[in-house]
């Protein structure tokens, strides 16, 4: 009776080299029946194969410290799992998998004595290399979720309602996971072999890695180590040697005693743009109170300052991480989203200098039209349309009979008031051109700063219309509440505040009859004051949603995941989505079986191929729907529409909750000066010891063998 | 003509693996391709319309017959370029009868029509799906992985497989698989339902077809034994299937 429920497990890479020859079989063995092949050692002695394995000698000559190969496939020791192309009649251990492989055969056929079914799953290795890997949950673009105890603070000083309904919900959704948990009626507990799939995945990123390291090695077993050189190989080596000692000598010269003082002179630039970054970020995040909007809150200029200042003090720090990315082996997998974020963040701000050059010369060449261009647009639509909008409403507007009398006073008011900005509006004319040719010099930081500047411009220019608005609404709220109470008194109720409910009331005649009349007053000035509500509402409406396409379009310049999606185009197992499996048809595989060996006992077999998916591009912009998502909430919801209905105020989209998206770029805690010092400070120091692996023409000239090197230290692990 | 009701297929090569496949696409007989075929016609023919449309509503909005670009109306090897050769080939397709009558409906509307209309066509066209396919792969130890057809389904015509969309779910996270019920319209629904630890929904399998209660059962006990079972039926069963091992592993048929 075979161990466990008999079930072998063998993946099996589809890349590796096949060919009709005797072979090793060498990889991890997970449990009993559960193995992953990393290599077959051709032409060797199982038993010997066994021994260096022991020894350590096929992993010799390591570039890194082969400690961690172990701790990140999660196994103390490779081991060999059996044979290839050997025939029955040679014994082998009951556990070892004796495997059938030929050039032409796509699949091997494998077999092993203690299993009864067996699961062949093929898949292709990612290559270190280039940086592809897989994994079983997609990658993340953004940035973790270490942000989201930041963001719960924030939320508790200021939650909004929609905010605290979407945390309601997911509270009584958990609940309701939580019961579903006590319907389950047994309660299984996984088994050795399923909880492995995350160390599988691991060992597959680190198979191409070390199938090159073994196959480097082969030869140590059996034969004998290099010969040394030659006499006539000597003199050549010398001959150039000699040659390359003043280069070499020069290059030293350069690496000594320049390069280090440039470095020097670089890192203390860069230390002193953070510390004035500190300051300009200080002054940015100021709060009068800790409820006080802070300047960023309010500024779109002041939030793209922020965001750039951040960026650059972040880079170095992305930078020290990639940089000691270099020392480990290629197939730890963990940097690889830093490193797409930080060519992404790279990459934007290039594009948007790119961008913002173009933008800005056009800009300063055509600074007056465009300041000309600017104030007729402020004249036509803020100042005229809306004179004449007032105008119109003044006059019994499509045959609507309003209340000539107030409809005048309400009317003859902002227009006095609109008069009076039109004024100031002229004062500042003639400063225009000035305004527009600073915010086209501002374009060469980048086409997100006018873009941001016009924004701002945008909300200072058309202020009048937002406290119009203000205005219009309180007015027009307080006579909606009014009426209600009236309406109440009309009916012989009340309001009973205490209770909030509707109590009825016993009213005197003379409060009733005082009561009907206002009531009736109010009800038919209404229209009137309807109008002129809708009116600014509108506008402010339409100054919202110009504000949003500037929102829009900034976030685009600041957040576009530009390099993830070129690097969905060029190569899509860099940016794994998770895995797929499929099951292919075995019968081919039954018929070469049947031929070779009609005699042997073969256990049922389901071939599966294993497959990476690429990320899809919903998550790649889930930021974006994100935060669409809170945009439609915020405007579209029946609050709003009821707020607007009733002319209570309509607040804007708190700055804030766009910060979702500039989270998933940046830490939500910036890294301090000290920290960042520490952190330039520490890289030369990873770099002294890669030097001499990078420079081997060094060794040379002094009379070393370079292959000496890696096993001197390799030796350290045998 | 071209689809069934929802029928299962299983594969189950040996008792640890088993694929299971609700498909609305009958089995591929030889009338089946003759019309399958002809739908990838009627398909390009609205993409040619579509383009005629777009020629005719932007290039000749007049509605006049232009002359055509090579006079001769032939192109001889020499001065070929793609561009020029594209363009010739929507011209004559403009120029010919069809062509004219699908100009003389593009050109009273206004361009913006024109374009939205093309557009869902074009849509229509490109990626209605005549048939939906979802498929449950259930391997012990590893997990279960749901999939289902995307795209026009072009490669099919050819004996070829689907696009697929798949979700793969690792067995420890699997907390329980159950048949739950639930009303839709005014008809009851049995579905087979995963529940995922750590996730807020539970998973529906077979989303878009749904199934009848017998399929769902099957499938139901089929994933259970593959997934859990250390000994049993299922597993007799399938030694016996390997013993026969002369090819007959793909299983049968099973019409719903």
């Amino acid at each position: 009776m075979p161990e466990d429920d008999g079930l072998m497990r063998v993946f099996w890479p589809t890349d590796l080299p096949r060919s009709d020859c005797k072979g090793v079989v060498v990889g991890w063995r997970n449990s009993a029946l559960d193995v992953l092949v990393v290599a077959v050692l051709e032409e060797v002695e199982p038993r010997r194969v066994e021994s260096a394995l022991k020894l350590g000698n096929l992993l010799r000559n390591a570039p890194h410290p082969v400690s961690r190969i172990y701790e990140q496939c999660g196994k103390s020791s490779i081991s060999v799992l059996g044979v290839s192309n050997t025939p029955d009649t040679v014994e082998v251990d009951s556990s070892w998998i004796r495997v059938m492989i030929s050039p032409k055969q796509r699949v091997p056929s494998v077999t092993c004595a203690r299993a009864s079914s067996i699961q062949i799953i093929l898949f292709e290795r990612p290559l270190p290399g280039r940086m592809q890997y897989m994994s079983l949950n997609p990658i993340a673009l953004a940035l973790g979720d270490k942000h989201d105890g930041f963001r719960q603070d924030f939320a508790d000083s200021g939650e909004e309602d929609d905010e605290k309904r979407e945390r309601l919900n997911k509270e009584t959704k958990r609940k309701l996971v939580e019961k579903l948990k006590q319907h389950s009626v047994v309660k299984r507990i996984p088994s050795p072999k399923e909880r492995t799939l995350a160390t599988i995945v691991n060992q597959i990123n680190w198979a191409w890695e070390l199938e090159k390291l073994l196959q480097q090695n082969v030869s140590r077993i059996g034969t004998r180590p290099k010969r040394a050189l030659s006499v006539s190989e000597r003199v050549v080596e010398s001959a150039t040697t000699a040659r390359d000692m003043i280069l070499v000598w020069l290059w030293d010269m350069i690496t000594i005693y320049v390069l280090p003082v440039i470095k020097k002179l670089f890192v203390l630039g860069l230390m002193a743009h953070r510390v004035v970054a500190e300051m300009l970020l200080r002054i940015l995040e100021w709060r009068l109170r800790p409820r006080y909007a802070a300047l960023k809150d309010i500024s779109a200029t002041a939030q793209q300052v922020e965001i750039r200042l951040q960026q650059f003090c972040y880079w170095p720090m992305q930078y020290v991480t990639l940089r000691l990315r270099k020392n480990d082996w290629a197939s730890v997998t963990t940097s690889h989203p830093d490193y797409i974020r930080f060519y992404n963040s790279l990459w934007l701000v290039a594009n948007d200098v790119i961008i913002g050059m173009a933008f800005g010369s056009y800009i300063i060449d055509n600074a007056d039209w465009v300041a000309n261009e600017i104030s007729r647009l402020l004249t036509t639509y803020t100042v005229e349309a809306l004179q004449s909008s007032i105008s119109w409403l003044m006059g019994w507007p499509a045959g609507l009979k309003l209340n000539t009398e107030l409809a005048a006073f309400l009317g003859d008011l902002f227009l006095w008031v609109i008069e009076y900005w039109a004024s100031c509006i002229e004062t500042i004319r003639p400063m225009l051109p000035r305004i527009v040719l600073i915010i086209g010099f501002s374009s060469f930081a980048g086409a997100s700063m006018p873009l941001a500047l016009f924004s701002d411009l945008l909300s200072i220019l058309t202020i009048h219309i937002y406290s119009f608005y203000l205005a219009s609404a309180r007015i027009f709220h307080w006579q909606l509440n009014i009426l209600q109470s009236l309406f109440h008194l009309f009916r012989g109720k009340k309001h009973n505040v205490l209770r909030n409910r509707i109590d009825s009331c016993d009213y005197g005649l003379d409060q009733l009859l005082v009561g009907t009349i206002l009531f009736t007053v109010l009800f038919f000035l209404l229209p009137t004051v309807v109008v002129f509500y809708l009116n600014f509402a509108i506008a402010r409406m339409a100054i919202i949603l110009f504000k949003a396409c500037f929102d829009t379009a900034l976030s685009c310049l600041n957040h576009f995941p530009l390099f993830a999606l070129m690097l969905r185009v060029k190569d899509p197992k860099r940016l794994p989505g998770g895995i797929r499996f499929e099951l292919r048809d075995t019968q081919d595989l039954s018929a070469i079986c049947n031929d070779n060996n009609p005699l042997r006992q073969h256990p049922s077999t389901s071939v599966i191929s294993l497959q990476p998916i690429p990320l899809d591009f919903k998550s790649m912009f889930y930021q974006y729907f994100q935060m669409g998502n809170r945009i439609r909430k915020h405007y579209l919801s029946p609050r709003v529409v009821l707020c607007l209905l009733t002319g209570k105020f309509v607040p804007p989209l708190n700055r804030k909750n766009l910060y979702s998206l500039q989270y998933s770029m940046l830490p939500a805690k910036r890294a301090g000066v000290m920290e960042m010092w520490d952190a330039v400070n520490s890289l030369p120091a990873s770099k002294r010891k890669s030097m001499p692996v990078q420079v081997p023409i060094l060794a040379n000239g002094r009379n070393r063998f370079p292959s000496n090197y890696g096993g001197g230290r390799a030796r350290s692990y045998g | 003509m071209l689809t069934t009701t929802p029928y299962l297929t299983t594969r189950r090569p040996s008792p640890t693996t088993a694929e299971f496949t609700l498909t609305t696409c009958p089995p591929l007989t030889l009338p089946l391709r003759a019309a399958l075929f002809g739908v990838l016609c009627l398909r390009f023919i609205a993409v040619l319309s579509v383009m005629i449309g777009i020629y005719s509503a932007f290039f000749h909005p007049s509605g006049l017959l232009p002359p055509p670009i090579f006079p001769s109306g032939r192109i001889t090897l020499l001065d070929f370029d793609l561009n020029n050769f594209l363009l010739h080939m929507l011209h004559l397709l403009y120029v010919s009868s069809p062509g004219q009558s699908l100009a003389h409906l593009a050109v009273p509307l206004p361009p913006y029509a024109v374009l939205a209309l093309s557009g869902i066509t074009a849509y229509i066209a490109l990626f209605a799906r005549i048939h939906t396919t979802e498929s449950l792969l259930v391997l012990r130890g590893l997990g279960i992985q749901m999939s289902s057809n995307v795209g026009g389904g072009y490669f099919r015509l050819g004996g070829g497989t689907y696009m697929k969309r798949t979700r793969f779910i690792p067995t420890e996270k699997i907390q329980d698989i159950l048949i739950n019920e639930a009303f839709k319209g005014f008809e009851v629904r049995y579905y087979l339902v995963i529940v995922v630890e750590g996730e807020e929904d539970v998973v529906v399998c077979f989303p878009r077809l749904l199934p009848r209660r017998k399929i769902v059962e099957k499938v139901w006990r089929g994933a259970r034994g593959c997934l859990y079972e250390k000994d049993g039926p299922v597993m007799s069963a399938g030694a016996g299937g390997g013993s026969t091992h002369n090819g007959n592993w793909r299983g049968g048929n099973e019409k719903g």
